[in-house]
């Protein structure tokens, strides 16, 4: 509705992205529906449930509270960059092979939240865990095959090659 | 035909599989309905009702036509009379000539974006003429009260609702068995308690969305967030007068439903502005309009009285119980007789009086949500028996093993109950939480905590309504499965696959699940009801039976030997039994398709309908839904850990244990999700989840005020434990888990609350400020 | 404001952002020990601020439990001050911790003593075209210990009650005590007529009934869905002898 717009020049899964937008247009809106990342969902738009989940240079937020234009320039990693050629990251292994995903609609923030923490602490407690997963809400696992999940996805990760590892940057 | 050795050599079925679907959900690729783009799309929002109770007198949309970008606003004005719902046919598509609850859609626009269809929709004035309203069971059965349904007696039920007494009643019915005064009479002790339950929001993390496009023929198709594309078919069919054979309804991937999805709301609105636009539009519900639009589960108050014998023995049970069905009917009669079913508890009782009664008021309709009426009773009967306990000075288990119901005995209705796996349930959850040892000693609590354990027993059904499956064999010998079953998350299309692989020798990749879609599928009544694994399963048996007939016979024309000299194996093969001599599937579809003798393309049919009728002459009934077709009984145990803290009366749940009868697990890694998915639904619903209103105002929907559980309000350990009595209608003897988890919750938790806490909270949830009111004052009622 | 605009509330006219004004983000400990925290600073950073202990520690156990990690990540100092909401963790950390809010406007920078800064529900003394700067704490002496309590329903939400001391402790007397009581009327609230009667004693149970009870006294607690006004006033004086010992005990890492 509001005339005023803006070209918004930045990175998206590694790609230079740049889209004419209305420049009240929040990141969770650019992502869907200007760029066809339908991975983050839109399940309350007002910041609670974290179905929106995505990175900004690496950095873990809630893509319906945060206005595009803040993000120019930015880094922004989706759940769609997560695969590495389309083979699955380690933690979204580990969600398939834990039993974890139910209904979906969560899980791709799920992972986000994940992916998050196992990149700056690869070896979390359980509550450690609960706490980083602690703004993604879940209407069907009850959480507890969530955990297992991270909890396999950091014990992998922990075996696998170090070097691997470390060029894996936020892709778990 | 031997199929033994094929399951063990194979093992599709009892295997923990995760969801066939499960990359596409973690990359990001599956597709929900807002996800949806077609060319052209339009897109819709809604204008709510802000009156509670009101006579439409006109619209002023001129406005909202005048924005730019606005292609249709469309009002009640603008349909015929047509009503739609499943138990009592008494919603029209948008509200016509009067509303009935905030929050009601009284019209709908359809512009180029989501952000000008929402600012018309807020410019759209609708003229009222303000009527009273009744917001509470009290007001709307009140002598004179206002009348939300003044043509109620004209609508279309599948129930005798003569029986009802009051105008803004919708159900009056009762069930009797033996003679309650008698037994009473009979009765050394007797309780009798008032226990209320508040409205819970299904909370699916999708919220509802439709998106409905029509062709040049002037056929349409929506595909929406659904738990059954043919209610949503017949829905729009009834609602806007539109032939089946023009209605198409499919769903992407379903993001949750709990009972919420079954019935329409948004598709049949999606379908008229793609009609009158003659482009796709495409809704979806804000959060806020999903919590004030669409449906709760019934706040419900019971009276409960249980007569039992100095030694224990069960002898009487009586409930009076009142269903808040706010506005709509929705399900709501049906959903009341399903509580007076569980009235019992699955437990022995010669004389039953149970009566319901299910009341209009002006507030968002109640309709089916994961336990149907179930976890209202359970919640009541279950906490009684404890305080029966704790009177009669025996220990809670030893009460209900005492007087448990067992194969054989049959239920309120009639039914013989086929299985019962609930006493090694119940061994199984008070050996796991040491339950003797802990009641001998029970667990010391920190200074300021108070710690206990309750147990909570579960009786549901698996079952209801009709369903159909399609089998058909592919040329290179793997199959098609066709169900029309919707895979709300539950994890059906995995499970549907591996029956089906598992009656015909296949892994579990030779099966191709063809998605729900009302022009290829043959009919199922839903997802709900705990029902898809049970009745589907039923018809993909009787499908792959037929499938395999026909293969055998042509695989012994082909093997030139005798039907008994043959056997199935593994990968797809039927061979001569003690040779090496086989032909593939592969072959015999070749023969079935090509040749002149091969009899045409192998396809096997199912179709199923439970039938056991309830018997009046076991159980008098008024009032009351023809459940022909209940199901097969299933039965669970629950005990429950809880923590409180003596300064806020918070409840925590420290540990879980829940052992379910499933007759057979599938997928034993499935049925442990929805075990700990519906214990944790229930943990919401017995401390944290409470819907309020303001006279007829919703004042809590958004998450932010309205809380369910997130991964720190959940113990570490919710313990699943599978039990696995078969189930003799079943082809693999299994019977479903989707509801009783959070049935168990919902009546174990209060219960390890009040032997924690030697003080009883008798209204759900079991908020901070109850517990500790409850704590101080020993409030032992429902008026806190 | 965001999720404002997403519910359709209407759009501001103008946003300014201050995410590219340099010196707005971080922390320095001066070197008299006192600390500033720049308004920028994600609650997320300060919950990870070590640096903040002792009589300090209020302030990061706060941040650590504000909502949720996604939120920790974008949720501002700043932006939570001038917020104001009557529930939020920040206002009634500081306001124990015994802040100074540093402003700056088109007349030039000042400080606004954090007990003067709270003016009631989403109102503070900040002047048309003014901005929160930073804030600066008084350095923690060795003999100070604070905590942070947060009561809530479910975990992440906002407080139902919320208790935040910064205390001293010597010779097995209390030597210095701020106790603020949030989530119970518009603004966050201190009774230092209270605090004086607490400074010289054990800190004994009776000693902190008999504040703890001013402090009920003083609030003006809301009835809204996480308990009635009645319930608040229950459960503040356990609250408040909880929050203490916990603060007492914040040394040996006890935690009731």
């Amino acid at each position: 509705m509001s005339t005023d717009r803006t070209t918004l020049s930045f990175h998206v899964n590694g790609d230079p992205q740049a889209v004419a937008i209305p420049i009240h247009r929040t990141l969770l809106e650019v992502l869907r529906d200007e760029l066809a990342l339908t991975g983050a969902k839109k399940g309350c738009n007002t910041g609670t449930c974290g179905a929106c989940n995505v990175l900004v240079d690496d950095v873990m937020i809630r893509s319906c509270l945060c206005l595009a234009v803040s993000v120019a320039e930015c880094k922004v990693t989706t759940v769609e960059g997560l695969a590495r050629n389309g083979r699955p990251s380690v933690v979204q292994q580990a969600f398939l092979d834990a039993g974890a995903i139910q209904c979906g609609f969560c899980m791709t923030g799920m992972i986000v939240s994940a992916s998050a923490l196992l990149a700056q602490n690869p070896a979390p407690t359980r509550d450690e865990i609960r706490i980083a997963i602690s703004g993604n809400l879940c209407r069907c696992s009850g959480y507890v095959k969530v955990v297992d999940a991270i909890e396999l996805a950091a014990s992998r990760f922990r075996q696998g090659n170090a070097a691997e590892a470390a060029a894996m940057e936020i892709r778990v | 035909m031997n199929l033994d050795n094929v399951n063990k050599v194979d093992g599709a079925v009892g295997l923990t599989m995760s969801r066939l679907e499960a990359w596409e959900k973690a990359n990001g690729a599956a597709i929900f309905t807002e996800d949806m783009v077609l060319a052209g799309m339009l897109q819709g929002a809604l204008a709510l009702s802000k009156v509670a109770h009101a006579r439409i007198l006109g619209y002023e949309i001129s406005a909202a036509l005048a924005l730019p970008g606005v292609k249709a606003v469309l009002t009640g004005d603008d349909f015929e009379s047509r009503y739609m719902g499943l138990v009592v046919k008494d919603e029209t598509v948008l509200a016509k000539s009067k509303v009935r609850y905030i929050g009601e859609p009284v019209a709908a626009v359809a512009a180029v974006d989501a952000e000008t269809a929402r600012a018309a929709a807020r410019l759209i004035e609708v003229i009222y003429e303000e009527l009273p309203a009744v917001f509470t069971i009290e007001q709307a059965v009140a002598a004179h009260a206002p009348v939300l349904h003044e043509d109620f007696d004209s609508y279309f039920k599948i129930y005798d609702a003569s029986t009802r007494r009051t105008p803004n009643e919708l159900a009056l019915s009762t069930l009797r068995r033996g003679d309650i005064v008698q037994g009473f009479a009979e009765s050394d002790v007797i309780l009798d308690q008032v226990y209320e339950t508040s409205a819970q929001y299904h909370a699916y993390l999708e919220p509802a969305a439709a998106l409905a496009s029509v062709d040049g023929r002037g056929k349409v198709t929506v595909w929406s967030s659904t738990q059954s594309v043919f209610r949503t078919q017949a829905n729009v069919h009834e609602s806007l007068g539109i032939p089946m054979a023009k209605i198409r309804a499919v769903s992407p991937r379903v993001g949750g439903g709990f009972g919420g999805k079954s019935e329409a709301m948004v598709q049949p609105i999606a379908v008229a502005l793609a009609m009158k636009t003659g482009r796709p539009v495409r809704i979806a519900l804000s959060r806020e309009e999903d919590m004030s639009a669409m449906r709760s589960r019934h706040p419900v108050r019971t009276r409960i009285r249980t007569g039992a014998r100095r030694d224990g023995t069960f002898v009487a049970r009586a409930i009076e119980t009142w269903f808040d069905g706010g506005a709509y009917a929705d399900d709501t009669a049906a959903v009341m007789n399903f509580a007076l079913f569980f009235g019992t508890g699955p437990y022995r009782f010669d004389h039953v009086d149970l009566v319901g009664h299910a009341v209009y008021t002006n507030k968002l309709r109640a309709g089916a949500f994961r336990g149907f009426g179930n976890p209202q009773v359970t919640f009541a009967s279950e906490c009684q028996i404890d305080d029966l306990a704790a009177k009669l000075g025996i220990d809670p288990v030893d009460l209900r093993l005492k007087n448990l119901v067992h194969a054989g005995d049959r239920w309120i209705g009639g039914q013989v109950v086929a299985t019962s796996g609930l006493e090694e349930c119940i061994e199984k959850v008070a050996t796991a939480s040491r339950w003797r040892d802990r009641a001998a000693k029970p667990v010391e609590a920190p200074d300021g905590k108070r710690r206990g354990l309750g147990i909570a027993l579960t009786a549901h059904i698996s079952g209801f309504l009709s369903t159909s499956a399609i089998v058909r064999l592919a040329e290179d010998g793997s199959v098609s499965l066709n169900t029309g079953a919707v895979d709300l998350g539950q994890g059906s299309d995995t499970a549907l696959a591996q029956m089906c692989a598992a009656g015909l020798g296949l892994t579990v990749d030779a099966v191709n699940v063809v998605a729900a879609d009302t022009d290829a599928s043959p009919y199922n009544s839903g997802t709900n009801a705990s029902r898809v694994t049970y009745m589907v399963g039923r018809a993909i048996g009787q499908a792959t039976d037929v499938v395999r007939e026909k293969m055998f016979k042509l695989a012994a024309d082909m093997l030139e030997c005798n039907l008994a000299d043959l056997e199935l194996r593994p990968g797809g093969f039927i061979g001569v039994g003690g040779t090496d001599h086989s032909v593939s599937f592969a072959q015999i579809a070749a023969k079935s398709i090509w040749f002149a003798d091969g009899g045409g393309p192998v396809i096997g049919t199912g179709s199923v309908m439970h039938n056991e009728p309830l018997d009046p002459k076991h159980t008098l009934l008024a009032g009351f839904l023809s459940f022909d077709n209940v199901g097969a009984l299933t039965f669970g145990a629950q005990v429950v850990d809880v923590e409180i803290d003596e300064t806020t009366g918070k409840v925590d749940v420290v540990e879980a244990w829940c052992a379910h009868d499933v007759g057979r697990a599938i997928n034993p890694g499935a049925v442990e999700g929805q075990i700990q998915g519906g214990f944790v639904q229930g943990l919401g619903y017995a401390l944290t989840e409470e819907m309020v209103w303001d006279g007829g105002r919703l004042t809590n929907p958004s998450f932010k005020h309205y809380k369910i559980p997130s991964s720190l309000d959940v113990p570490y350990a919710i313990h699943a434990m599978i039990v696995e009595v078969a189930d003799p209608l079943h082809p693999f003897g299994a019977k479903g888990i989707g509801e009783p988890p959070l049935i168990g919750a919902a009546a174990a938790i209060p219960n390890a609350i009040a032997a924690a806490a030697g003080a009883r909270v008798r209204k759900l949830p079991v908020t901070p400020e109850r517990m500790l009111r409850a704590l101080r004052f020993g409030a032992d009622g429902v008026d806190v | 404001m965001v999720a404002g605009m997403n519910a359709g509330l209407p759009k501001p006219s103008q946003v300014v952002s201050l995410q590219d004004i340099p010196g707005l983000r971080g922390m320095i400990v001066e070197a008299d020990g006192a600390v500033r925290i720049a308004a920028m600073t994600v609650h997320a950073a300060v919950a990870a601020e070590s640096r903040l202990a002792g009589g300090l520690a209020v302030v990061r156990e706060a941040a650590l439990q504000i909502a949720h990690p996604a939120i920790r990540n974008m949720g501002t100092l700043g932006g939570s001050l001038a917020d104001a909401d009557p529930n939020a963790d920040y206002p009634c950390a500081l306001l124990a911790a015994g802040a100074d809010i540093e402003l700056a406007g088109p007349r030039g920078r000042r400080i606004c003593p954090v007990d003067a800064f709270f003016l009631g529900r989403f109102t503070t003394a900040l002047g048309a075209g003014e901005i929160i700067v930073g804030v600066k704490l008084p350095p923690s002496a060795l003999e100070e210990t604070s905590t942070y309590l947060k009561f809530s329903r479910v975990d992440g939400d906002y407080a139902t009650v919320s208790v935040a001391v910064r205390m001293g402790w010597r010779d097995g007397a209390c030597t210095a005590i701020r106790i603020a009581l949030g989530s119970c009327g518009g603004t966050p609230i201190r009774v230092p007529t209270a605090e004086r009667a607490l400074v010289g004693t054990k800190l004994d149970v009776a000693g902190l009934r008999i504040a703890a009870g001013a402090y009920v006294a003083a609030c003006d607690p809301p009835s809204d869905f996480r308990g009635t006004a009645d319930y608040r006033r229950m459960i503040i004086p356990g609250l408040l002898e909880r929050a203490v010992r916990n603060a007492l005990n914040a040394d040996r890492g006890i935690r009731s």
